[in-house]
């Protein structure tokens, strides 16, 4: 592990990832840091990306590994940013790295640790819709294939008991309790901020239901629903753990009016959840309750009538988010105003909320550290919308991805070749000074 | 040359020494009948892919002076690089080596452990066989010239341009028109969130055209392009009288060419003249931005101008991105010009999907421009008949019509893209190599595709394409370094190849040309992926995919299966 | 000796995965611990487009009872459009083991994601099962080489 490098990125996702590989293969040095246990960021939780429904695994699982195989790019999980100080050319900055408990190198990935441990908690990788244990990979594939000790939960970390089930199942002494959180010092010339996205909090829409009824699931659930290593290995199926739905809503707008801007993917992912419902269960009745359609650039049309050709059935609704969702004995049901003005109502199983796009909960304490601005929707500042929109009010600072703004896959990774090409001139240009 | 091959088995913990037998393992290779004759060093060990066992397999394989290599572990996606990097460390050429996955297929799937134990002597004796057949490949490095050639002096050309030009890369600019600017420096209406407009662009252009490291070609265009990443050979033709001829090398070439905008005239259910008052949107620009009004063909103020969306969306099959933004701009343009005009705008669904741009719509409708979401339309001169969400039919005749066309490929596309041997996806636009993981790339590599030539999209987008192109240019072509090409690459054999070309059919990077003299085909190993489709394509089982090849290949089955 | 008999008969299939999808499933199914036949021998190539003819007549008359090639999802291919070849040859040898006289259904051709690994273990199971069931490959030269 060095501590000089040419850029720091912050942030695994698809544009971090892109990113962090596109400057390797161009020789440079890069430290690659990310919050959460693995890397992948929110890409990785879909089964299949749209407008191909091309596996998300397959797409991403060859750069993972390329990224931690490489040795040109340091990958620091459990890490974030503490501390920036100094000037494009040459940053010095501090990150904090968790303690992970395992040890990266001894650990060979065979899970003997898991079955052993005691404690059963809800795993918010998951969308808490299943449990993992104290000691836990958060799904199955992730990288690196190494476990991490939530230390809240642990009996042994948290003091409540002496507890060392998955220590004595460890045959490589991978396991290491006293592990310390730790201050790295590096420095880097340049930086890529790539901290991703969040989805709206729905439950503030009390009329949609989310989390008052069991029927209600974010547009986050319900891919965890869908994907093949997830939940329930890919089989729709409510939260009673039995059903299967026969009809289901989907909400288009939810929050647009709130955030106060669309978030350009939102349609393209209902479109995609109405299609993957049609395909595990044909007969069911999929509604989508939509008001623009947003489906800019060449392929997303043609997603659109795809969903169409479904079967899918496409309910005009001038706001969707004042949808007004209730029980109705077993089921759901909604009620809404049609284009006459007539009152009609719907029962179903399911809802999907399909809600705006926000910025990850780290950006404001980002925004802090590395002095740079938000604007006004929170996201990162960047210093023209029309000629650069990677450059942020400070010099050598780079931010890629939805980060900046709501976007989709392919935008996230065009901004992210853009912040190489610009970190590459910054630093062609501050070599030489 | 005597062989001597290392066979390593990693216990890998328990998780494959609790599974597989392993002396048995070792017992039953030793006592193959077939494997007398060979040398073999065969050995377990506890963890091969930690430091210490990558350090006991570099000394054997030094101090056996082995010849090949076959290590039976986890899956060869977990650790072949880490095994590969070792190789590189001795004299044993990384290609001699074959990994064999007895954890992922053999150890963790099978829960008898003879059964396991059978299988995975089964397959270590397949790699040994095929480790034999198989050849050293060496990595070689080619020179590259870094410099770059951008078709199209638009706003997203002229962004390439000026990111990638510098001392040690010369970059030529070619333009088929006679000034550089593309569509973007015609009209000065911006979006709120957008500045610079055509001072910024105008900047650009002097940029570029005092730029000592910029060679700008304008009234020409490009006459034919050979050669590959890293070597293109162009030649360039002056469109002017002397139809002068320029030859040019680069390493990489950006297509910058743009767009044009649908004919509403050719689209059903829009008849209309040239005497009509009816307008594109462009055509509105421009005219706002040369004379800071609008006007009708009498030379009178309007008293009613209709806007209209999506003209040309459903025949097109796409959506352009920038209709709906540009036809706000333009009604606000039009609003802050006479407060008196009536301005109704048409429009199907609102395509807003940048973050500032709900709010401008707010602001433009707050300020009496009247939004009307519609099922469909029809134009007849100045009269419109349009269907209303709730299924009604109503009529708007107005002074002035503005339709917001469909973007559509430039003129030119598709005949360029036959120059460079790049294909066109199913909207006529430049088809990219992957929508997510490169999308400003094509097939062919060191080709990229920007702005407006890749899909619709407005001057944001094109820009961030352009310095994205610059981001895959900067990292690949690096003055002074070499290319370093795949080198498990198909190769054909001269004296099989009949010259049928079936090959050159069935590759997807054009990594294979015809040799007119010979009269067969050759594999260009600086492109080829390394896929294997033209080795299984031959009739005449002429191309081989190296590290791939068919003995390989039957070898390793015929012992798997024996 | 063609005995046809499927007492005890432990079939031997071959399946060529490709590299990025489903051998990538394969070692999912293996690191999810899911049972899968031994019967089933896995050959990795990089694409199933490097399935060629030969080599699938080659692995019935070596002696292979069963024969399943398995690549990416139509527009998943990592070499853009291979396994679209995959699917043409298929569709060919299909028609020409029909012509050796023996039943086509001991070749199978399916597409298996890198994210599918329960699905890789019940594709290749089920596979097994049924060659299993149809018993030893009748054209089974054991000499080719």
């Amino acid at each position: 592990m060095n501590n000089s490098y040419d850029v720091l990125v912050v942030g695994a996702g698809i544009a971090g990832m892109e990113a962090s590989l596109l400057l390797a293969k161009g020789g440079k040095s890069v430290c690659l840091v990310e919050k959460l246990p693995l890397i992948g960021g929110n890409i990785i939780k879909n089964e299949e990306n749209y407008p191909h429904l091309e596996c998300s695994t397959c797409m991403v699982a060859p750069i993972q590994q390329e990224i931690l195989q490489r040795q040109d790019i340091d990958v620091m999980t459990l890490c974030t940013v503490e501390k920036v100080s100094g000037d494009e050319g040459d940053f010095s900055i501090t990150l904090n790295k968790k303690p992970r408990y395992v040890s990266l190198e001894a650990c060979i990935g065979c899970g003997a640790c898991y079955e052993p441990c005691p404690v059963s908690l809800k795993n918010e990788w998951e969308e808490n819709l299943s449990e993992k244990k104290a000691i836990y990979v958060p799904c199955a594939g992730a990288l690196p294939n190494v476990p991490v000790i939530d230390a809240e939960h642990c009996l042994n970390l948290s003091g409540k008991k002496s507890c060392k089930a998955c220590q004595e199942a460890c045959m490589f002494g991978a396991i290491d309790f006293s592990e310390k959180a730790e201050k790295v010092q590096i420095h880097a010339g340049a930086v890529i901020i790539a901290t991703g996205f969040d989805i709206l909090d729905t439950k503030r829409f009390a009329n949609l239901g989310y989390g008052k009824f069991k029927g209600v699931y974010t547009s986050m659930e319900f891919e965890r629903l869908y994907a093949s290593n997830g939940p329930t290995s890919g089989e729709l199926i409510l939260r009673d753990g039995e059903k299967t739905p026969k009809s289901v809503a989907i909400v288009h707008c939810v929050g647009r009016r709130e955030r106060g801007y669309c978030s350009g993917v939102c349609c393209m992912s209902s479109f995609k959840h109405a299609i993957f419902i049609k395909h595990k269960l044909p007969d069911a009745d999929v509604y989508e309750f939509h008001s623009d359609i947003c489906v800019p650039g060449k392929r997303s049309q043609e997603f659109f009538r795809r969903a169409k050709d479904e079967g899918v059935n496409f309910i005009f609704q001038p706001d969707p988010e004042s949808l007004d969702v209730r029980e109705n004995g077993a089921g759901l049901e909604i009620t809404y105003k049609r284009e006459d003005g007539r009152e009609e109502r719907i029962s179903v199983d399911m809802v999907i909320l399909e809600s705006a796009v926000v910025p990850d909960e780290s950006t404001p304490e980002i925004a802090k550290i590395f002095g740079i601005e938000q604007d006004e929707r929170g996201f990162f500042k960047t210093s023209d919308q029309i000629m650069d929109s990677v450059e942020t009010s400070r010099p050598g600072i780079f931010v890629a991805g939805c980060a900046e703004g709501p976007k989709d896959a392919q935008m996230a990774v065009i901004q992210a070749e853009s912040a190489v090409g610009k970190v590459m001139n910054c630093l062609m240009v501050n070599e030489k000074t | 040359m005597s062989m001597k091959i290392g066979v390593f088995i990693c216990e890998c913990g328990p998780n494959i020494a609790e599974h597989i037998d392993i002396d048995s393992v070792i017992k039953k290779i030793v006592a193959t009948e077939e494997f007398k004759d060979i040398e073999l060093v065969i050995k377990r060990h506890k963890l091969l892919c930690s430091n210490e066992g990558q350090e006991f397999l570099e000394k054997e394989i030094i101090s056996n002076e082995l010849t090949h290599l076959v290590i039976a572990a986890c899956s060869p996606r977990d650790h072949e690089s880490t095994f590969i990097n070792v190789c590189k460390k001795t004299p044993l050429n990384p290609y001699l080596f074959k990994m064999v996955n007895i954890r992922e297929q053999c150890a963790w799937i099978i829960p008898d452990k003879e059964e396991a134990t059978n299988k995975a002597a089964r397959y270590i004796r397949a790699a040994i066989r095929r480790v034999l057949y198989q050849s050293e490949l060496l990595e070689r490095e080619i020179e590259s010239r870094p410099d770059v050639l951008i078709i199209g002096g638009g706003i997203a050309g002229l962004e390439a341009a000026l990111s990638l030009a510098s001392k040690e890369r010369k970059v030529y600019l070619v333009e088929k028109k006679e000034s550089l600017g593309g569509k973007a420096s015609l009209y000065n209406l911006l979006l709120p969130r957008q500045s610079g407009g055509v001072d910024e662009i105008q900047k650009k252009i002097q940029d570029v055209e005092n730029s000592e490291n910029i060679q700008v070609f304008t009234e020409t265009e490009v006459e034919s392009v050979v050669g590959f990443f890293g070597n293109f050979e162009i030649v360039l033709k002056s469109l002017k009288a002397d139809e002068s001829r320029t030859e040019l090398k680069a390493g990489g070439i950006v297509v910058a060419t743009g767009f044009d905008l649908v004919n509403p005239q050719a689209l059903s259910g829009y008849k209309y003249t040239k005497d009509d008052d009816v307008y594109t949107s462009l055509e509105i620009e421009k005219m706002i931005y040369s004379d800071g009004k609008v006007y009708l063909k009498s030379g009178e103020q309007p008293r009613s101008v209709t806007l209209v969306n999506c003209v040309g969306r459903d025949e097109k099959g796409y959506c352009s991105r920038i209709c709906c933004g540009a036809m706000i701009k333009i009604a606000k343009a039009i609003r802050d010009l006479s407060p008196d005009i009536k301005i109704n705008v048409l429009y199907r669904d609102l395509c807003l999907p940048h973050k500032e741009d709900q709010r401008f719509f707010d602001e433009v409708k707050e300020s009496g421009v009247d939004f009307i979401r519609v099922k469909g339309i029809k134009l007849k001169e100045r009269r419109i008949e349009y269907t209303g969400m709730d299924g009604s039919k109503s009529e708007i005749t107005s002074d002035m019509v503005i339709l917001a066309p469909a973007m559509v490929p430039a003129e030119g596309t598709e005949e360029l893209a036959e120059i460079l041997g790049i294909p066109l996806d199913e909207t006529g636009f430049f088809q990219e190599a992957h929508y997510h993981l490169n999308p400003v790339s094509t097939t062919t590599e060191g080709i990229y595709i920007v702005g407006a030539a890749n899909g619709p999209q407005g001057i944001s987008e094109s820009i961030l394409q352009a310095q994205a192109a610059c981001g895959k240019i900067l990292t690949r072509l690096i003055p002074g370094e070499k290319i370093v090409p795949e080198v498990k690459v198909s190769e054909i054999l001269e004296s099989f190849c009949t010259g049928c070309r079936t090959c050159l059919e069935v590759c997807c990077y054009g990594a294979i040309y015809f040799d007119e003299e010979k009269g067969v085909s050759v594999v260009n190993d600086v492109i080829c992926r390394g896929c294997g489709n033209c080795a299984a394509s031959c009739p005449s089982g002429a191309i081989q995919a190296k590290h791939f090849t068919s003995r390989q290949l039957y070898t390793e089955m015929i012992e798997a299966i024996r | 000796m063609n005995t046809n008999g499927k007492e005890g008969f432990e079939p031997k299939i071959v399946g060529y995965l490709c590299n990025w999808c489903t051998y990538a499933a394969a070692d999912l199914a293996g690191s999810s611990k899911l049972e899968i036949s031994p019967s089933f021998t896995v050959i990795r190539v990089m694409c199933s487009s490097r399935v060629d003819y030969n080599l699938v007549l080659t692995t019935f008359f070596s002696g292979a009872d069963g024969i399943l090639i398995a690549g990416c999802h139509p527009g998943d291919c990592h070499y853009d459009k291979g396994n679209y070849y995959a699917r043409r040859r298929y569709g060919l040898l299909k028609s020409v083991l029909g012509a050796l006289e023996m039943d086509s259904e001991r070749l199978q051709l399916s597409w298996i994601s890198a994210s599918e690994g329960k699905r890789y273990a019940d594709v290749v199971n089920e596979f097994s099962n049924k060659i299993k069931e149809m018993g030893p490959n009748p054209i089974n030269r054991n000499a080719y080489y």
